[in-house]
């Protein structure tokens, strides 16, 4: 069919079925929000995995009393590791000093603490974060070791925090989604039957399946992409007001930039526009005789 | 044109079959009247040639082709060599007389400049002309049908099937539609039509089909509403017609004059 009577015919459509092509709307922004909102928190554990992975390193905590001999020793062996890339020492007082800067906002905390109080240590950069583990595996209990640490465990509570809420959204996004198809089916239905008398005629006078399908499919496919809009608003709206305007002022991690939006901007619309034409074509077998 | 070689149809399993090891041919530019009381299967071989359902067994053959093998994706095709007129209209209230002839073109992707072009040149064939802009409800019914045959005709069909076209309409009324088939006809357009109306059948005294109880249970050459043998039931003699004298069959036995159809005395106002 030229464009011309196809968008016509997708005119009728839609202004017969105003109020049902809206509550699919609702729905799909609804939905495409919730998976949008949950690329979104996975681009946030992603960039705060790629900050920590480079800031935080295996830390390990000597012994008072180490002399420097067996320290010099410990060293080596470290730097012979082939997991770990760079060895660096850190006194009492380099440790104290850092402890102070980390702990900047809590005088009270650094108040009661002294140089004393804190381990001298090694930091470890290793050539895959990942392999963090087996190194603390292998150096915990050593002679003159208190224990090693991997800062990154420390941040379990984050990320089962994101982990948890990224679940939370896709949940609700496919829940959303099932609301969306049983809508969709049935603005079809509805659809399908205010336009029998044409279907009927265009199969009659040798209309092809596509041509007769072309203006529900589209239709359905409009609303999947209004809803896809909607859906970039909200979220290009949470990442002004709400990551870059609140979140921003109260975390010391970095949060996810503009990039992760518009990929996560891209990847609705096209779910949006296709799975609506996709759910729409699955109902068009069942209501519309070919 | 059209051939039907043993076709049967059955609806259900073990059911009555609505056609009954039909066999008959039909030239291409032939008039053809399908007669038969409700239930005989007319609609059902009119429903065969559109592939609307297939026989159960035997042939269908529209335009050389086997209807039953053509694809699926190709019916469409076949829809657009034959037209379709039926006796409730089936106009797009909500489009105009040019609209719903347009419509048909519309859909099957046929470009702006050639909708533009043929629908008025259809109007006028179909006595539309000045109408064009009307809405179907603000016409009489024969106007109505005569949209309908021009939506049915506009794609050029090399038959035009028509289901009891002046079923709705006052007897002046359907000698006119029958006089616009007659023309369409003579153009060069195979008809074949279903009706109920003796005095049209009579009064043109063409080729007459019967089918009775799925059975075809006469093929007349010039034949009338009513079977001349009596009753189909003690008739079961068919005469087979083209099949056996093929000269006399094809546009070439059409009369370049037919008699046209008597309108009775005006009546008022047409139905509509």
């Amino acid at each position: 069919m030229r464009p011309g009577p196809l968008l016509a015919a997708l005119v009728t459509t839609l202004r017969r079925n105003v109020a049902m092509t809206c509550a699919v709307v609702v729905t799909v922004t609804i939905c495409l929000a919730m998976l949008g909102a949950g690329l979104l928190l996975r681009a946030q554990a992603h960039t705060v995995d790629d900050f920590l992975l480079d800031q935080i390193e295996i830390v390990v905590d000597l012994q008072d009393g180490l002399d420097d001999a067996d320290r010099q020793a410990l060293r080596d062996e470290l730097a012979a590791d082939p997991l770990v890339v760079g060895v660096t020492y850190e006194s009492k007082q380099d440790v104290y000093e850092r402890f102070r800067r980390d702990f900047r906002t809590s005088p009270d905390v650094v108040a009661g603490v002294g140089p004393d109080d804190l381990p001298a240590s090694f930091r470890l950069a290793l050539t895959d974060p990942r392999d963090a583990a087996v190194i603390v595996e292998t150096y915990t209990g050593r002679d003159g070791v208190e224990a090693v640490r991997d800062q990154r465990a420390l941040l379990g509570p984050l990320y089962r925090f994101l982990d948890a809420f990224t679940l939370g959204a896709f949940v609700l996004a496919a829940v959303q989604a099932v609301a969306s198809f049983v809508l969709i089916y049935t603005m079809i239905r509805i659809s399908a039957h205010a336009r029998r008398r044409e279907t009927a005629i265009m199969r009659l006078v040798g209309a092809t399946n596509a041509a007769i399908r072309a203006p529900f499919m589209l239709e359905s496919a409009l609303a999947g992409l209004l809803g896809g809009l909607l859906a970039v608003g909200a979220l290009v709206l949470a990442k002004i007001y709400l990551v870059d305007g609140r979140f921003a002022r109260q975390t010391m991690f970095p949060l996810f930039g503009w990039d992760a939006v518009w990929v996560a901007a891209a990847t609705v619309l096209a779910v949006g526009v296709t799975a609506a034409a996709g759910m729409a074509s699955v109902a068009l077998r069942r209501h519309l005789r070919a | 044109m059209i051939r039907l070689a043993s076709v049967t149809k059955r609806y259900a399993v073990g059911s009555r079959p609505a056609l009954c090891d039909v066999s008959t041919e039909i030239g291409a530019g032939e008039f053809v009247f399908l007669v038969g009381p409700s239930g005989s299967g007319k609609s059902t071989l009119l429903r065969l040639l559109l592939r609307e359902e297939r026989a159960t067994t035997g042939l269908v053959e529209v335009a050389g082709r086997d209807v039953a093998r053509i694809p699926d994706r190709k019916v469409p095709l076949l829809r657009r060599t034959v037209g379709c007129v039926f006796q409730d209209f089936r106009l797009l209230p909500d489009r105009t007389v040019a609209g719903n002839v347009a419509f048909a073109l519309d859909v099957v992707g046929r470009p702006r400049h050639v909708v533009r072009a043929v629908v008025p040149e259809v109007l006028e064939l179909v006595g539309l002309t000045g109408k064009e802009k009307r809405f179907p409800d603000e016409l009489s019914g024969g106007e109505q049908q005569r949209v309908a045959i021009a939506r049915a005709f506009v794609g050029h069909p090399q038959v035009l099937l028509a289901d009891e076209p002046t079923g709705n309409l006052d007897p002046a009324t359907s000698a006119e539609i029958m006089d616009l088939l007659d023309d369409i006809n003579q153009a060069g357009t195979t008809i074949l039509m279903a009706t109920h109306n003796a005095g049209l059948v009579d009064a043109m005294r063409l080729r007459v089909l019967e089918l009775d109880a799925g059975l075809l249970v006469r093929d007349e050459r010039r034949g009338g509403y009513d079977n001349p043998d009596g009753p189909s039931e003690t008739s079961p003699d068919i005469d087979t017609g083209p099949l056996d004298t093929p000269a006399s069959t094809g546009p070439l036995d059409v009369p370049a004059q037919r008699p046209r159809v008597q309108a009775p005395a005006p009546t008022g106002r047409e139905a509509g």
